[in-house]
């Protein structure tokens, strides 16, 4: 059964600690709700970039994790970010692929290829450390607590239905206020 | 006319501009270089790998090089960017979503590959050449040129003016580095 974009997150949420967080796209308006004054700054205005939004982050703070969650048709817009990442090898790095198959925030069109898209072998054959497919909420409960703690990069393909809301139905911040908000808080830290 | 750039200068000119934004801050490495190659710069690439005080990151797209730009001035470490004019064009949305609406400041060094030595480059004959100022120009983005050694002195220069601006800017490499 696939899972709610809305359950993975709380998941994720309730045992990420202090890791900084990317949501792009549909994990947007939900990870706002769940996590509003946080270690975030969302992927929005530049297409597909949230993969390598997190890899700079993680680049430049070796001492936190960071939590990319990004989704198929984004990732497919910038898929060469998979392998910039594993040549990279940031040891702090896992990168959620939000896995729905459409185009959720345009009208849920079918992405290229659609679920046959395996991210999995992508993110193998680039050179991530590790790389898993879940497809039950219980299975990512499960993993969640050793996923954090791995040596990245690490790409989880998520199984998920359509999230409740889309940027264009629930909008937030502009990139530039979250992008001074998020510097000076680990400025502070 | 346009002179060659020696590559030396070029790294050592970006590490004092490192070493002036880290200030009093020790670092590993002193900043960062990325790129996606440029065949105009492509002796400073050269030169780079066995220099150990900056990390170069080679990216496939200029596209995710300004979006780990946004990531690395998050967390507060010093870049610029190495690119072609033929990624300037494919990587405008970008450039927009991150320098300018993102308010990211971005140096981006870009090569000038075919430009004619004797000829201004809006004067070119090659489109990627003649239109780069102008699109910068169109984006409102400041750009000066690298035309030889004694034009350096902008890599500094336009790199405080990115930050000053919280925006990008541009410095034009006139002919192949040396």
């Amino acid at each position: 059964m696939a899972i709610k974009p809305e359950e993975a997150l709380r998941a994720i949420a309730a045992v990420r600690g202090d890791a900084i967080c990317v949501p792009t796209m549909t994990t947007a308006p939900a990870w706002r709700t769940i996590a509003p004054d946080d270690l975030s700054v969302t992927c929005v205005g530049f297409m597909g970039g949230a993969s390598s939004l997190g890899l700079g982050l993680a680049l430049a703070r070796p001492d936190r994790r960071v939590l990319v969650f990004d989704g198929d048709g984004s990732l497919l817009m910038q898929l060469g970010s998979v392998a910039t990442i594993a040549g990279a090898a940031p040891r702090n790095l896992i990168h959620f692929v939000f896995k729905n198959a459409v185009y959720h925030t345009s009208g849920a069109q079918e992405i290229p290829g659609g679920r046959q898209v395996d991210f999995v072998t992508v993110a193998r054959g680039a050179g991530y450390r590790d790389a898993l497919a879940i497809e039950t909420l219980d299975e990512l409960r499960g993993r969640l607590p050793a996923l954090l703690s791995a040596e990245g990069p690490v790409l989880v393909e998520l199984h998920t239905t359509l999230a409740e809301q889309t940027p264009m139905t629930a909008p937030g911040a502009p990139f530039r206020q979250q992008v001074e908000a998020l510097r000076e808080k680990l400025a502070g830290v | 006319m346009p002179e060659s750039i020696p590559a030396s200068l070029v790294i050592e000119t970006l590490k004092d501009t490192f070493r002036e934004a880290r200030g009093a801050r020790p670092a590993d490495p002193l900043g960062w270089i990325l790129s996606v190659p440029d065949t105009h710069q492509k002796s400073v690439l050269a030169a780079l790998d066995k220099e150990r005080a900056l990390r170069v990151l080679t990216c496939a797209t200029e596209d995710e090089a300004n979006a780990i730009a946004a990531g690395l001035y998050i967390g507060g470490e010093p870049y610029v960017l190495m690119i072609q004019h033929a990624g300037l064009y494919a990587s405008v949305n970008t450039l927009r979503g991150v320098a300018m609406d993102g308010r990211v400041p971005v140096l981006y060094l870009i090569g000038l590959l075919g430009r004619e030595k004797e000829k201004d480059p809006r004067e070119s004959r090659h489109s990627m050449v003649r239109f780069c100022e102008p699109l910068l120009d169109t984006f409102a983005v400041p750009h000066a040129r690298l035309e030889g050694p004694n034009d350096v002195h902008r890599i500094p220069e336009y790199y405080r003016l990115a930050q000053q601006r919280r925006g990008p800017a541009a410095l034009l490499v006139g002919l192949e580095t040396g």
